[in-house]
């Protein structure tokens, strides 16, 4: 089964993002801020990190740093997620290391559209 | 929004803020509605769908309104934004329904999909924040206005009456208003008026006070003399020297007037602000009509008939009078199951009293021994029949009352006592108190008095077994029968506590308990005021019957109304087990092992009794008075959370 880390603070968006996801067949492990989601991330076989960027304690973008700098999920793809639709927000994303970048709120089909184009659909 | 100064356009940052502000709660309600019906594939829940494709609809309607005013590109301000919180309480009242129409049922039934309802619910109340800007010259929906009008949801503004015999008038006001997006007709006399009010509903009616034929007075007063129209607000036009005639109209009932020629800003507020007070005023009676239900409520509830779910159009509301109808109806619906319970309880308790009389030899025949012989008749009113019990005290027989033809139960002090002049002052106490105690689980004490030497006292007489016969013969007994009898007993004890009344010796000899099932405690007679005990008792006189009595009533210290919910616990503990908590010979020895051991649980020697009732039990029988439960009301709390 495909393994997804999401990590978002919020507790709704946190319970309905997990929960649709796992009802299209993925396996959703989840974090409730930057550094639950750093070390969670280093401590389990993810195939990908869903990473809202306003977190508390480390933010998204620091905490992609902080992957992207981990032997361990150095190659495991990042979707970062932003509040804000900014034409800036997308490049900042890209820049701290996440492979592609969606905004919220999430619209599902469009982020699993993103999810399988990376990783080619839940397995 | 803090960056949103009045009339400026919002910064782009605001304007993504709010963006996602609107968008984020309104994603959640697609989310989960859609999660739900994907649940609700099923052909018998198609009423479930209905409700949740409406409150979809409702979610991306706003989306759409949300999107079309705040697009990417286009900037916005603070006029737009306040526009749009007001064209977003439709589609937001929209999914507050649908979810509402779901709610009462599921909450009797389903909480998982509950609470996925009230993450919508909550979400959707998001939506508009509660200081939202209010534009004053926004429209308003019918769906808070009313909700028997939804089909005007997206309408025109208001149904508005333009009567004016000036066919120019007319005319501007026609269009000055539609250009607001109001619906107008026109009416060119009263007459024409009041046949245009008698056949279609409006919002408000514009009435010229000169006209010929019928006037603006007669047909103001046509309008407010009849019951249907009289809550249509009417804004009264005039000449600027037609003072009296508009004072007149005012006291008449008339909402307000204008002055020809008309000033269209003024013409704008004037007529906002009268729609304004029509809805609140609509609101107010339909919030005061909702009270009303409740009232009714609560007043079947008390004469027991009422019905679950009669306040469901109620309870839907999203505020705090929707959650009192919830409430009410949830609280009503766990009381109606209590006493559901609690009617079940006594029956088994009256199965196992039937079984014990068919099994045992017969309850309450004579028995020789004591100071008062059958037949005889006593103090010159009881004719004793027969002797059925006796007790650390004396005799207890069964006797006529000549006087009041009625059965009396008498219990003499036996003889050694009366010698004590301590003993016969205690007894005097102890019916004193005992007098006030009256309740249906209390054995009524109705006199005492002396008779050749016999000190006696007059109860009550039930016929019935007591606990303790009634475990002899059964073993022990049922777990429903048990909490039946934990109920009552508790009840009696509160019902005592709150007179000041301690029994000292409660006990299974001391419970009796009717063919009904009803339970009465007898015998507070050991019972003497709390505060008075210390000085009326004896250092080290040990009152009652040790096996029931707590640590500190063994030891002679300070008893109050916690050793009696000892004693409870003792016989809620022998009737679910047929076992005494702490086996002895002796007082000494039975001290030592209460001093020294626990008792085993309760459910440890039956199985059969639940955990928590078990676990209740052992609290009861606390070493120290300060880890029980603390008073007979707190009991039956806790035993009505058993069921």
């Amino acid at each position: 089964m495909t393994r997804i880390l999401l990590v978002e603070d919020n507790e709704m968006n946190r319970d309905m993002l997990s929960r649709r996801l796992q009802r299209k067949g993925y396996d959703v492990t989840m974090a409730v801020d930057g550094r639950q989601g750093v070390e969670m991330a280093r401590a389990g076989a993810f195939d990908l990190i869903l990473m809202d960027m306003s977190l508390p304690e480390l933010d998204g973008w620091e905490a992609t740093r902080q992957l992207r700098a981990a032997a361990e999920t150095r190659t495991v793809p990042i979707i970062g997620l932003t509040a804000h639709a900014m034409a800036g927000d997308r490049d900042k994303a890209l820049e701290a290391g996440c492979n592609d970048y969606d905004t919220k709120p999430v619209e599902l089909p469009r982020l699993l559209g993103k999810i399988e184009a990376l990783l080619g659909g839940p397995k | 929004m803090s960056d949103t100064p009045p009339g400026n356009r919002l910064t782009p940052e605001a304007l993504a803020e709010l963006r996602h502000n609107l968008r984020t709660p309104l994603n959640h309600v697609i989310g989960y509605a859609e999660m739900l019906l994907e649940d609700a594939a099923d052909p018998t829940l198609v009423p479930r769908r209905d409700a949740l494709q409406r409150a979809l609809a409702g979610a991306r309607d706003a989306l759409e309104r949300i999107n079309s005013t705040l697009g990417a590109t286009g900037g916005a301000g603070a006029g737009e934004v306040s526009r749009l919180y007001e064209d977003l309480r439709e589609p937001r009242d929209r999914i507050v329904r649908a979810i509402g129409d779901l709610l009462p049922a599921a909450e009797a039934s389903d909480p998982g999909f509950t609470s996925d309802l009230r993450k919508i619910l909550t979400a959707a109340l998001r939506l508009i924040p509660e200081d939202a800007p209010r534009v004053p010259a926004a429209p308003e929906p019918a769906a808070t206005r009313s909700a028997a009008a939804p089909s005007a949801a997206t309408g025109p503004q208001a149904r508005i009456l333009v009567v004016d015999d000036g066919a120019e008038n007319r005319d501007v006001l026609q269009r000055r208003l539609e250009r607001s997006g109001h619906a107008v007709e026109t009416a060119e006399h009263g007459r024409r008026a009041l046949a245009l009010l008698g056949e279609r509903p409006f919002d408000l009616v514009l009435l010229d006070v000169l006209m010929p034929e019928l006037d603006g007075f007669a047909v103001l007063e046509a309008i407010k003399g009849d019951p249907k129209l009289r809550d249509i607000p009417v804004i009264m036009i005039s000449a600027l020297d037609e003072m009296p005639g508009i004072v007149r109209c005012i006291e008449h009932g008339a909402e307000d007037f204008l002055h020809k020629p008309f000033d269209p800003v003024l013409l704008r507020a004037r007529i906002n602000a009268s729609l304004e007070k029509k809805r609140l005023r609509d609101q107010e009676v339909e919030y005061l009509q909702e009270v009303g239900r409740v009232i009714e409520a609560a007043t079947a509830v008390e004469a027991g008939s009422y019905r679950a779910g009669v306040l469901a159009p109620v309870a839907r509301r999203a505020d705090e009078l929707g959650r009192l109808a919830r409430v009410f109806d949830s609280m009503v619906l766990q009381m109606k199951a209590r006493e559901e319970r609690l009617r079940d309880q006594v029956r088994d308790l009256r199965s196992e009293i039937a079984s014990a009389r068919k099994d045992s030899k017969e309850f309450g025949v004579s028995v020789d021994g004591g100071n008062l012989r059958i037949g005889e008749r006593f103090a010159q009113r009881y004719e004793i029949r027969a002797e059925v019990g006796r007790g650390g005290m004396g005799a207890v027989y069964r006797a006529r009352d000549i006087e009041l033809d009625e059965e009396v139960a008498i219990k003499t002090l036996r003889p050694e006592f009366v010698t004590d002049r301590t003993l016969l002052e205690r007894f005097k106490d102890e019916i004193r108190l005992a007098r006030r105690l009256s309740d249906q689980n209390i054995v009524r004490t109705h006199d005492f008095g002396e008779w050749g030497g016999v000190y006696f006292l007059t109860m009550e007489y039930v016929e019935g077994i007591t606990v303790r016969e009634l475990i002899d013969t059964r073993g022990r007994l049922g777990v429903s029968s048990t909490l039946a009898i934990a109920t009552q007993l508790a009840h009696s004890l509160a019902v005592a506590q709150e007179h000041g009344v301690i029994h000292r010796d409660i006990k299974p000899q001391n419970l009796l308990l009717d063919d009904a099932g009803v339970l009465k405690v007898m015998d507070f007679g050991v019972a003497r005021l709390a505060e008075r005990s210390t000085s009326v008792t004896e250092a080290g006189l040990v009152v009652g019957t040790p096996a029931y009595m707590p640590p500190e009533q063994l030891m002679a210290e300070a008893v109050d109304a916690r050793s009696d919910l000892y004693a409870a616990g003792v016989v809620l503990y022998e009737c679910l087990t047929g076992r005494l908590p702490f086996e002895a010979a002796s007082v000494i020895s039975l001290v030592a092992k209460l001093l020294s051991q626990e008792a085993p649980s309760p459910a440890a020697v039956n199985p059969e009794v639940p955990p928590a009732f078990s676990a209740l039990v052992l609290r009861l029988l606390a070493k120290k008075p300060e880890d029980r439960v603390q008073t007979a009301t707190q009991l039956l709390e806790q035993l009505a959370l058993l069921g």
